[in-house]
Parts: C-alpha cells; structure tokens; sequence
C-alpha cells in the first residue's frame, strides 16, 4: 500500500488505471485538468492510449470508439465542457456501451468561476442527454480516498450495467490534497473490497433482449457480431430498426436494468439517524463533510439531529429516507437541487428546508445556526441569498 | 493521538503559500496522521490572496474547513485583516516586513522576519517560505517531527536544497519552542 499527499484528480486517474482503463480521451479544463494530465503520463506506462481531443464532445466519442474496440474508457471535464457531451452521451446510454464519465462541478452557470466548487449538474446527470426513456448511475465522492474507489466502482458497474456511469465529483474533491492510500498488488486492491471485472465480449446473436437483464457483455465490433450498434433503436440482434414495438422493449431495458437492480448501485451513510431525530441534514459530495462534522458536534451538545449523506445521487435513494422529520438539504447551489429530490422523497409528516452556498463551503458555525434556528421552530429570517426556507 | 489540528497560512501569490501548506501536509502523511488541505486563490488577482487551509489529525477527518485555526501563519497584510477574527485560541506567526499585528487582540502573536531573514542571510527572498517551515517544525514538535518537515520540504521544493535547508535551520532557530 501506497501512502501518499496528493489531490482527487491523482487518485481518479489511479483508480482508473487499476480499473482497467486503457484508453482516455479528453478536453484539458479546471478543476479536472490534472486527470488528463496524469492520465497522458500513466497510460502509456500500461500500455493504453491518451487522446487529446479537440473539444469534449469529440472527446467522448473517441471514448465511445475506444469502449466499442473493447477497451475500458473514461474522459473528465468540468460543467463547461459536461454539457458538450450530451450528444455522445445519448449514443453510450442507448446502445449501451460502457464507459465512465467525471464531472469536476464548478460554480456556474456557463464558464463561472474555474477554482471555486459548485454543485449545479445534480439534474443534468440524471438527464445528461435528449429522449428520456433511460437511467442513470451517478456517483459522487465526498474525499480523495473515495475519488479512487469511486472510481473503480464506477468501470465495475459500468461492465455491469452496459452502460456510462457518472462521477459527479466537485473542484474541493478533485483539486483538494489529502492523505490516500493507494493499493500495489491485486490482493490489496481486493482487500479494500473494491471489484475488477476485464471487459468481456458480446459474440451474439442476442445483443439487446428485451428484459431487465444485467451481465451481458457488451458489443465489441469486429468479434463476428453484426450488431450496429448504431445511435438508431436496436433490434434485439442489434440492427437499426424503425418498428415502434422494437422501441418499447429497448426503452423497458434501458430504465428497468438499472431500477430493478437499484440495490446494486444504492450507496449512502446514514449518522444518527436511528432515534427519530428531529432533523436530518442531506448532502453530497464535499459539503456532506462539513455537515458531518457539524452533526457530530451538535449531538455532542445535545442537539437530536442526524444526517444522510448520499454517494449515489440516480437512481434517487428514495427509500432510504425513512423518519418523518425535518429536513435540511445543504448544497453548493442557491437554485436547489437536490431540495426538490429531498422533498419528493421524505415521508409524510416531514417538512423540507434548504440551505445553499454558492462557490464555497458552509462552516460548522453557519450549519449549527440553522440547526438551532429549525430545532427551535423559530421563523428563520432570510439572509440575502443564504437562506431559503423550502 | 493527535486531536485535530488546524493550519491557515495565507499571503500574495508567490510567496509559496501553496508550498508551505504542502510540505506541512507531506510531513503529516509520514508522520501517519490523517490530511486535508485546500487552497484557494483568484488567478485574476494581484495583491489579493492566496490561501491553504490544512488540517490533520489521528482520526479520519470530516469538515477541512479551518474554522478554528490552531495556527495562523499571516504572510501579507491583506491576509492578516482578512482572516484574523478566526483565531480565537491558537497562535498567529507573522512577518513584520508585511504586517502590522493588532496588538489590541487577546491572542497570542509571534513575529517570524522570514523575508528578512531570507534577504539577508541567503541573498533571496524565495527562501523565505523555508525559514516559515523551519519555525513550524519548531512550533510543532510533538505533533509532526522536524525530520519530516524537513523531508516533506525537500521532497516539494526540488530545487537549491542546499540554501532551502539553511533557511530551514534559520527559521528552525528564530523560533522559541511551544
């Protein structure tokens, strides 16, 4: 095992090389250009490919090509260049090709800020591309260690699933320095319960069933297979097919593969949440780590309050949130997103609160104002921006 | 067990701010403690500020907020105004050619004439941030040892090690222990 300083740019770019990838390809842009940088001087120490796109949407379908070649592909950008790839990302999803996708969020809209965190693409990665009639996986670490599990979680479920998988990472995770321990042999790798799966090849005749199965190894062109595997809808043997009875069943597998095994993919932290608390507080990625710390503190003063924090963003973990209680959702947003997931999922009897900062981390001080403030039931006065009552 | 322990170092760009927080980071790696360690700067300002927020700690480490930093080490007057109402208990280090302390605050402050020091004994005031590590390994012995500042530095400064290490006993010797 490896010890070392060092961002979660390294630590994805690491995670991905033990994962298998062998190809990336990608638009160098803050706070992910390290994972291009690293990626273009680890991947030919192993033997794979480092491409220089010359935009991200080219970028995500070089890696298209490269997953349909039968390699393990990735590409890491930011909001900016996010939005670019919602055209590739709507071929990888349909024809199902796996391949894994980073998004370093930056506060936005458009260009924003390039070295301040956001968390603005919560709905884009649940709907990253046009059409509907699919899902998404979304992940989202909240530290460097996790980037690098994450990771390599991320090309496991991939090959699984058939299908891109998102990491909906923030710049305090992928530029942020911290400890990490890095595993060296595959008997470390597997002692840190993380899973390799080599890409397999699909050799037919059956490339689309029409079922919710998963498992089924994907399309690699070339192998004596005639499927398309174009952007058109398949046919269960994978040609181009215009018939609406066709659509249905593709549609049924692309949504039902992913929902009827959401068990597979669902993944959170709950803390203190098992004596009725009076509130919850919910986030993601790098604020959940000031909520945790906050959560602690005020139980330590007494305070009933817990927290839930979310590493799989979609499909949605609606049922995790179990006690009617109030809620607070904390994020790096003043618009609220992940609020209106919160609401919809809570019991009857719960009530919903937001609480968003823009571009930088509430504090412990800041959170346990809130705290205080909703536990009291007290009318809470709005601050310009930084609160909202939901 | 170390509890948790928090580092704000802030100054202009170019001062090694970033270096600084690094090499405080590095050696807590070796010293087998848990690390965070953020930084932020606007790369559109001049004469604003940069800024690495370190944490460390035996146990895993939740918030890397400094909130309640144990050490504050003020390298420009625009860092000092900005973030000195942070520091309720821990220690301010500050260098005197660019900030004039508050000296009305209950908190402890310590003058460290780290550029001065860095002009006049090396010639250079980029060694200035070297004297700012050895007094820390000073002001932080029982918590992350000298040898491991002094390794983490040469491992992220890899040039003119010779003169970082001078500048880094330097500082090691302006500073009283804790």
């Amino acid at each position: 095992m490896r010890r070392t300083l060092d961002t979660g740019n390294a630590a994805i770019t690491e995670g991905a090389i033990i994962a298998g990838c062998r190809l990336f390809a990608g638009y160098p842009i803050t706070p992910a250009t390290e994972i291009a940088e690293n990626m273009s001087r680890r991947l030919p120490q192993v033997g794979g490919y480092y491409v220089q796109a010359e935009d991200e949407m080219t970028a995500l379908h070089i890696c298209i090509g490269g997953s349909l070649g039968g390699l393990k592909t990735m590409t890491a950008t930011s909001g900016p260049g996010f939005i670019l790839y919602a055209d590739p990302m709507g071929w990888a999803l349909g024809s199902e090709i796996p391949l894994v996708v980073v998004n370093a969020q930056r506060v936005g809209p458009v260009s924003g800020i390039t070295g301040a965190p956001g968390q603005g693409e919560f709905y884009m990665s649940r709907y990253p591309t046009q059409g509907g009639n699919y899902e998404t996986i979304v992940l989202a670490p909240n530290s460097v260690q996790e980037a690098f599990s994450i990771t390599v979680e991320a090309f496991y479920l991939a090959e699984r699933f058939r299908m891109p998988v998102i990491i909906l990472a923030d710049q305090l995770v992928t530029d942020g320095w911290e400890s990490l321990s890095i595993p060296e042999t595959p008997e470390e790798v597997e002692a840190m319960g993380l899973k390799v799966i080599p890409r397999r090849i699909n050799e037919g005749p059956e490339f689309y069933p029409a079922t919710d199965e998963i498992d089924i190894p994907p399309v690699v062109l070339g192998h004596n297979t005639d499927a398309a595997c174009s952007d058109w809808t398949p046919t269960p043997e994978g040609y181009d097919t215009e018939e609406v009875d066709f659509q249905h069943k593709h549609a049924y597998r692309l949504i039902y593969k992913v929902r009827n095994h959401k068990d597979l993919i669902t993944r959170y932290e709950s803390y203190f949440v098992d004596d009725n608390p009076d509130l919850i507080l919910v986030a993601y990625g790098s604020p959940s780590r000031v909520v945790i710390s906050a959560v602690k503190q005020a139980r330590e003063k007494g305070l009933k309050v817990g927290a839930l924090r979310l590493i799989s963003l979609w499909p949605f973990p609606d049922e995790i949130f179990k006690v009617p209680a109030k809620y607070l959702s904390v994020e790096l947003n003043y618009d609220g997103q992940l609020v209106r997931e919160v609401q919809r999922a809570m019991p009857k009897g719960s009530e919903v609160h937001f609480f968003g900062k823009c571009g930088e981390l509430p504090t412990v001080a800041e959170l346990e104002e809130m705290m205080q403030a909703l536990l009291a039931g007290k009318e809470i006065k709005a601050r310009n921006w930084e609160w909202e009552a939901w | 067990m170390a509890k948790r322990t928090e580092v704000l170092v802030s100054g202009f760009g170019g001062q090694g701010v970033v270096r600084i927080g690094q090499t405080l980071s590095t050696a807590a790696v070796y010293q087998g403690l848990n690390t965070t360690m953020l930084v932020s700067h606007g790369t559109e300002t001049r004469g604003g500020y940069v800024r690495t927020q370190v944490v460390m700690a035996s146990e895993s480490i939740d918030s890397p907020v400094v909130e309640n930093p144990d050490y504050f080490i003020a390298l420009s007057k625009a860092a000092y105004n900005r973030f000195i109402s942070l520091v309720k208990e821990g220690t301010v280090i500050y260098d005197p050619a660019y900030v004039e302390p508050d000296e009305s605050l209950p908190i402890k402050q310590v003058p460290l004439a780290a550029r001065d020091t860095a002009v006049k004994e090396l010639g250079r005031e980029l060694y200035a941030n070297a004297v700012v590590l050895g007094a820390m390994a000073r002001m932080m012995a029982g918590l992350v040892d000298k040898e491991n500042i002094l390794k983490a530095m040469l491992e992220r400064i890899p040039r003119f090690h010779e003169e970082n290490k001078r500048a880094f006993e330097l500082g090691y010797a302006l500073m009283p222990k804790e």
